[in-house]
Parts: structure tokens; C-alpha cells; sequence
């Protein structure tokens, strides 16, 4: 196998360097399959794809998908006739027949479980693990790509034997803290939506609302329930400890949203421990959970986790601005569904700072859209936007150094996978959704 | 010929009044133990004899004689569920305040039966902390960090207003927080679960997590048929009271380092004490205080929950069961059910149940390998009068 390595390795190389680099490519293969467009990559391209989707991916599973993508980025450069690979092929799906597989496993765990007794309930924590869902396996995709990236070298000599089987139940577990983490992550965002009387109070307090609730409650200590055993099925004491830990952060994060003092409203301290206690907390620790679940050093365990740290504060720093912006890149486009929940992002943090008197029209609520209006012209005149995106892409630089810090390797896949996680904290900071 | 230092201590406590002296148990001795415990074993046998052995005397209090290391726990409870955030501490440390601990049961129960399956005879009595004695009241508070996890779920499931005689949590601080904290209280559980370093143990807590779920789920959505079925009902009974103490105590006995037969003797007894406990509390539902009906907050049947009483009276009267399969959204459904329990046998036979499972709790004590320390020995006669205990019980 590993001349196919060698030749990859190759082919990628010069994919990534200007110009000429589509020729030189072209000539390392065979004219006759050059000419009909598959390469002796390429003829492994159509089996692979079957041979995926009907067999458990296990880490060679990865390996072949991820030789799929290299053969993507070289196949595109010969289309152009110049190389583009500056237009990487998407990270998300480097690992998407493997999400496939976590995803149903976990809609079938549910429907088994619940099926019987529960089919609304069924239904309703179903609805989280749809496959397909757009932009939803962001953290699933991360901690695979994470437990590639930190894969100990395999040699090749071994394959087939007892090590590579082993590599295939290191796999498995990691795949299960990707599944902890969805279940942990569906079910608070189940009882986050756990509404109080109040709310109903304002809406019309029928009985699917009360049902509605109900469910929720359920539906997430359902999920919950199933963390903490498959948790406990995995026995180590660390890993178990990090998550706990991630609950408990979220748990406290979503209560400081609740029940955040006037003062604690301005301080942008209190946002940011906020931030993290409620979106990088998760991803940090399960990040973490990976690298130990592999054996790695406690050094390494910590890149890990400021990979996950810095790029889920990112994330949400984004999201942020988008909530401002929306998809335009201009104000007062977006949803604003933060400010009109009364809840004070960055931007908005910002902008305070540079004018103090935008303080009292946040003091006095957003029930008034007027008010709203008000806020959003200080932001405009002020830097709030920018720099809060300043902000983001300080923690994606973090989090890209922190792949950068990790041990060398000079394994494809792990290379690859660094190269993905590295391209998704690109992704988090530009997109516009 | 009891050392001069431990003939002090006895002579001490006995001088004090009724155990009321604050002697810490993490300082309490095995020799203090044995002491204290015998003085329990007599008053049970004193009582026995004096008034010709009848039924109707005044127990000893099995709850008085682990009552400080009950304490103990409930004061460790009390920090292990401090957060980052005052909020948080506050709603989850809600049922450990002083005077709002209830009756503690899961941690008594699991204390009494650590004790009663001890086979470990040295204790240093130089050390401070007795090590598997600490592992013990670790089980006994994660038990009860899980127990009340649930209880808060549940209290905003139900809608509960008040809950061991104050405001429910959900009334004071809303649903959501309320939802927050026992979703915190659960995973602190979860984490001292695994600090005790023992994979079974973590997964028997698991499983008792999981099946508390399940039981609220086939709670909630009962179908008409399913709520006819007295094996539904039981299996429900199992998962939501049951299955917890049972875990816990098996949980026990394999940190005990006991046998696998063992194990399952301490599982049965808190499966059969979980259950005589909650068929009491059906009764209890309709007969409140008073022998006779009518007397009562009738809780479960407005809710619609169908419990032991109405499912015997069905057997009796056929006729009761077209009613019950319709619901309970018309309160004249209700007086009906009530008019047919109160003509059947319903509540002698729950009655008969319970003490048939009590029997079967204390013959699981029994079962147990024979020992001959005082304070296992009491502790075993602690747990028998327990399942009695909770037979009598008017509230």
C-alpha cells in the first residue's frame, strides 16, 4: 500500500504548488486510464464508495476516504488544466460516511429504546439526528477529524493484525464520544427549551404546550440517561470526568444566561466565561476525551482541547455578528433575536465601550423595537462589529496553532485531517450562516 | 477485657442522654460501634420481651441508629453540590438545606446495609477515616444526589407545587432552572460515580439513571390497555421507586468486595423494600391518614395514574374497567372508581402485597451468610424492622 501513499503524496503536492503542477500530475499516471479520466486512484475511486457505506469505517475506512478526497483534489486540477487547489474539497466531507454511521446508530438507539413505548418521544429526539441536516454535525465532524489528526502511525507491515484491530476499537470509542457529545448537546438544547409559565402566560397555554414540555424534559433526560451509560461503557475515569464537566458547564452556562445581574450584563469577562461555559466547553472536553481515550500525552490532550476551545468561542463570536448582519454584510439584516431576547452579545459589548451612553438603552430592555433601533445606530457608528470579528479570528488562529503544535507525523491521513481542521476554523471565521 | 480507653467512651455515653452526644463517626471506632449498636439490639430484644412479644409495640428506630453518619452524609451533600455559580448552588443544594433533607431513607438504607454485609472485622482504630466505610457514604450520597435529581424532574413533570411540606423547586425558581439543576445534580452524581474507580459500580448507577427514565416514560404515555395491566403497573413500580435503592445496594456489596450471591441479596432487598414502600404509598393516597376512605389527597387517580388499589378492585368488578380505560378527565369517572374501590377488597389485597414483598426484603437479610458481630447483626435486624416500618407508616 505504500507506494499509493508515495504517489498521493506526490500528486497532492503538486496539486498544491502554481501552475504547471496539473501537468506534472497528469504524467505520473498511466496515459490510458489518464485518458479515460480514472487513474489507478481513480479505479479505486467507485468501489470505495460502496465498499464504505456497507462495512463499520474503521480507521483504514478513514484512510480510504481520505484517499478519495486526495484523488478529488487531483482530479479537479486536471479538469481545470491549472491547478485549483486552492479550492480544497469540503472537510465535512472527509468524514461524512462515518457520520452517516453515527447517525444512525444513534436514530436507531433511540427508536429501539423509545419506539415502543415512546413513539412521539421517538420522534421528537429523532428529529435532531436527521441525516443530512445542514451544518448540523459540526461537532461530530470535528472530533473525528480530531482522532484522525491524532492518530499514532500504524506500520505498514502490520495491517490486518492484531494492531490494526485494536486501532479499529480505539476508533469505535472514539466514534462513541462523538455520539456522547450529539446526545449531550440534543438533550440541552431540549431543556433549554423547557419553557417557564411566564412564557406561556404571553402565548396561548394549551395542552401541546404543557405536552410539549413534558416531552422536552423527557426526551433530554432520555438522552441524558443514555450519555451517562454508554459513558460508563467506556470505562476511564478521565474521560467520564470530562464530560460530566461539559454538562455541568453547560448546565451553568445556560443559568448564567437566565439569571445574569445588571452588572453581570456589562462586563464582557462574564460574557466570555458565559460563551464558553455554554458552546466551547462541550467541544473542548470531548476534543480532550479523544486525545485521551488514545493514550496521548497530557500535553497533547491539551492542544486538543484549545483546538476545540478556541474554535467553538469562534464560532459563537460569528454567530454573534451574524445575528446582527445576517447573511448582508450589513447591520440590522439579521434575525436579531439575540437583542430581542435581551441577551447582550459582543458586538453590543463593544460598542458600549466606545459609547458609554449606549449602556442606558441597553438598561432600559428591547421590548420597545424603538429601543432596538436605537441600539443597532451605535453599533453601526462604532467598531463593535469588527471588533468582535477580531476577536474571532484571534481564537482561530489560536486554535490553527494549536494543530500546528501538535507532534509530527508523517501519516496521509493524519496530515489530511490536520489540514481539514485547520481548513473548518477558515470556514467558522468566513462564513455568512 | 475491653481496654480502660473504650470502657471510658461506653461509660460516657451511656452518662449522656439518649446518643444525643455529637460523637463524629468518622472518629467512631468499631468498638464504639459495637457499643452503641448493642445498645440498639438490646432495646429491639428488651422491647420483644417485655410486653409478651404482641405485634402492636413500638419499634426501635432503625433510622436512629445510623442517624449520625446520616447527618455526615447530608453535610457532605451540601458541599459536593457547590457550583461555579451561587444561582446554581442554591436551587441544587434546594433539598439539603437544613431542615428540608426529608427522610433520607436511600442513605440509611445503604449505610445499614453496608454494614450488615461486612465481613471485615478490623477496623484501625488509631485511623480517621475508615476507607471503605468513606466509599460506602460516597454510594449513599450519589444515591441521593440521583433521587433528588429525579424528585425535581418529576416535581416539574407533574407540575408540583409543594414537595416535603414546602414550595417545589419549580414553584420558587421556575421550570427551567429547576430542569437545570437536577440535570446538574445528576452529572455531579455521575462524576463522584466514577471517582470511586469501580466500572460496575458506575454502571449499576447507570443503569438505575436510565431506568428512573424509563419508568416516568411509561408513565406518561400509558395507553388505556396498559393502564388495565397489573404487570405494567409493577414493571412501572420497579423502575420508578425500585430500581434506584435496589442498584445502590448491589452497588454496595460490590464495593464490599462481596460475593456475586451476596451482591444479589442486598439487589433483592432493596428491590422488595422499593416496592412494599410504594404500594404503602398507593394505599396511603386513598385511606390519607385515616383508615377509611375519603380522607386523602386522591393525587394519583386525578392525574389519572392507576394504581395497585384500583387494578385489585378491577379484578373483583369487571365492569371498572370500561371506566377506567376511559380516563379521568371527568371527576364523576373519579367518585365512580372510588364508590367500586371502596366496595372491593382493593386495599386489603395491596396491603397483602406489600407485606407479602417486606416478607421477601427480610428473608434476603436472612439469607445472608451467617456472621456473629454485633453491629452486622444489628444492622440486619435494622433493615428487617425497616420493611415493617414502612408497612405501618400512616403518612
Amino acid at each position: 500500500m505504500s507506494w499509493r501513499w508515495a504517489l498521493a503524496r506526490r500528486v497532492a503536492k503538486l496539486a498544491a504548488t502554481d501552475g504547471g503542477g496539473g501537468a506534472q500530475a497528469q504524467r505520473l499516471l498511466p496515459t490510458s486510464s489518464a485518458a479515460a479520466g480514472t487513474g489507478l486512484l481513480g479505479r479505486l475511486h467507485m468501489p470505495l464508495a460502496s465498499q464504505i457505506r456497507s462495512k463499520v469505517v474503521g480507521c483504514r475506512g478513514a484512510a480510504l476516504v481520505s484517499s478519495r478526497w486526495l484523488h478529488d483534489a487531483q482530479y479537479q486540477v486536471r479538469q481545470d488544466g491549472a491547478s485549483r487547489a486552492q479550492e480544497q474539497q469540503d472537510p465535512f466531507e472527509l468524514v461524512a460516511d462515518e457520520l452517516s454511521l453515527l447517525a444512525n446508530r444513534l436514530r436507531s438507539m433511540v427508536a429501539a429504546e423509545l419506539h415502543l413505548q415512546v413513539p412521539k418521544l421517538a420522534s421528537a429526539a429523532e428529529y435532531f439526528f436527521k441525516v443530512g441536516a445542514e451544518g448540523k454535525r459540526f461537532r461530530p465532524t470535528v472530533l473525528l477529524l480530531m482522532a484522525s489528526a491524532l492518530k499514532f502511525p500504524l506500520s505498514e507491515s502490520t495491517e490486518g493484525g492484531v494492531l490494526s484491530i485494536l486501532a479499529d476499537k480505539l476508533r469505535t470509542r472514539q466514534q462513541n464520544i462523538a455520539e456522547i457529545t450529539e446526545m449531550i448537546h440534543v438533550a440541552s438544547l431540549l431543556h433549554d427549551d423547557v419553557l417557564d409559565d411566564a412564557d406561556t402566560r404571553r402565548g396561548v397555554s394549551s395542552l401541546n404546550l404543557i405536552m410539549g414540555n413534558k416531552l422536552s424534559v423527557l426526551a433530554g433526560d432520555f438522552l441524558l440517561s443514555r450519555a451517562c451509560v454508554a459513558l460508563a461503557a467506556l470505562g476511564n475515569t478521565e474521560v467520564v470526568s470530562l464530560m460530566a464537566t461539559a454538562v455541568e458547564h453547560l448546565v451553568t452556562g445556560e443559568t448564567m444566561q437566565i439569571s445574569t445581574s445588571r452588572e453581570q450584563r456589562r462586563s464582557m469577562e462574564y460574557y466570555l466565561q458565559k460563551t464558553y461555559y455554554k458552546t466551547a466547553s462541550l467541544i473542548s472536553n470531548s476534543c480532550k476525551a479523544v486525545a485521551i481515550l488514545a493514550g496521548h500525552t497530557a500535553e497533547v490532550s491539551m492542544l486538543a482541547y484549545e483546538y476545540g476551545r478556541n474554535l467553538g468561542l469562534a464560532f459563537q463570536l460569528i454567530d454573534d455578528v451574524l445575528d446582527f448582519t445576517g447573511t448582508s454584510a450589513s447591520l440590522g439584516k439579521g434575525s436579531l433575536s439575540d437583542i430581542r431576547h435581551g441577551i447582550i452579545t459582543a458586538p453590543m459589548l463593544y460598542a458600549i465601550e466606545e459609547f458609554p451612553q449606549l449602556q442606558e438603552v441597553v438598561d432600559r430592555g428591547f421590548d420597545n423595537p424603538a429601543n432596538i433601533e436605537i441600539a443597532l445606530d451605535y453599533l453601526r457608528k462604532s467598531r463593535g462589529i469588527e471588533r468582535t470579528k477580531e476577536l474571532a479570528r484571534e481564537h482561530a488562529d489560536r486554535a490553527v496553532k494549536a494543530i500546528e503544535s501538535l507532534p509530527d507525523s508523517d501519516d496521509e491521513d493524519v496530515l489530511t485531517s490536520r489540514r481539514a481542521l485547520i481548513d473548518i476554523t477558515e470556514r467558522v471565521i468566513t462564513r455568512t450562516k | 477485657m475491653l481496654p480502660g480507653r473504650i470502657l471510658l467512651a461506653g461509660l460516657r455515653r451511656s452518662a449522656s442522654a439518649a446518643s444525643s452526644v455529637a460523637q463524629s463517626p468518622k472518629n467512631m471506632c468499631y468498638w464504639d460501634r459495637v457499643i452503641w449498636s448493642s445498645r440498639y439490639f438490646h432495646s429491639a430484644s428488651d422491647n420483644a420481651f417485655s410486653e409478651g412479644g404482641s405485634k402492636a409495640k413500638e419499634l426501635p428506630d432503625p433510622f436512629a441508629l445510623i442517624k449520625d453518619e446520616v447527618s455526615e452524609v447530608t453535610d457532605r451533600l451540601r458541599s459536593m453540590v457547590v457550583a461555579e455559580i451561587p444561582e446554581l448552588t442554591s436551587t441544587a443544594g434546594y433539598f439539603f438545606r437544613a431542615g428540608a433533607e426529608g427522610k433520607r431513607t436511600c442513605p440509611t438504607v445503604l449505610l445499614l446495609m453496608a454494614s450488615a454485609i461486612s465481613t471485615d472485622m478490623s477496623d484501625p482504630i488509631v485511623g480517621l477515616e475508615n476507607k471503605p466505610r468513606a466509599r460506602h457514604m460516597r454510594v449513599a450520597e450519589i444515591t441521593e444526589m440521583i433521587h433528588i435529581s429525579n424528585l425535581i424532574h418529576d416535581d416539574v413533570l407533574d407540575n408540583a407545587d409543594t414537595r416535603r411540606g414546602m414550595d417545589s423547586l419549580n414553584f420558587t425558581v421556575g421550570k427551567k432552572l429547576a430542569v437545570l439543576a437536577g440535570d446538574f445534580l445528576l452529572f455531579r452524581a455521575f462524576s463522584a460515580a466514577v471517582a470511586l474507580d469501580n466500572t460496575e459500580v458506575v454502571s449499576l448507577l447507570a443503569t438505575a439513571v436510565n431506568n428512573l427514565v424509563t419508568g416516568e416514560l411509561m408513565q406518561l404515555t400509558i395507553t388505556p390497555a396498559q393502564r388495565c395491566s397489573m404487570d405494567y403497573y409493577l414493571q412501572k413500580t420497579y423502575y420508578k421507586t425500585a430500581a434506584l435503592i435496589s442498584n445502590s445496594c448491589k452497588a454496595v456489596a460490590v464495593l464490599s468486595g462481596q460475593t456475586t450471591e451476596v451482591q444479589d441479596l442486598a439487589y433483592q432487598y432493596g428491590r422488595h423494600l422499593g416496592i412494599a414502600y410504594q404500594l404503602i404509598d398507593d394505599i396511603l393516597d386513598f385511606t390519607g391518614t385515616s383508615a377509611s376512605l375519603g380522607k386523602a389527597s386522591f393525587s394519583d387517580i386525578n392525574q389519572g395514574i392507576v394504581t395497585a388499589p384500583i387494578l385489585f378492585a378491577m379484578e373483583e368488578f369487571p365492569q371498572l374497567r370500561e371506566i377506567v380505560e376511559q380516563g379521568f378527565d371527568d371527576p364523576s369517572n373519579v367518585d365512580v372508581v372510588l364508590k367500586y374501590l371502596q366496595k372491593s377488597q382493593g386495599i386489603e389485597r395491596t396491603r397483602l402485597l406489600a407485606a407479602e414483598h417486606a416478607k421477601l426484603a427480610a428473608a434476603a437479610i436472612d439469607d445472608l451468610p451467617a456472621s456473629e458481630d454485633p453491629v452486622v447483626l444489628s444492622s440486619r435486624q435494622a433493615l428487617k424492622d425497616l420493611t415493617q416500618k414502612f408497612l405501618r407508616r400512616t403518612k
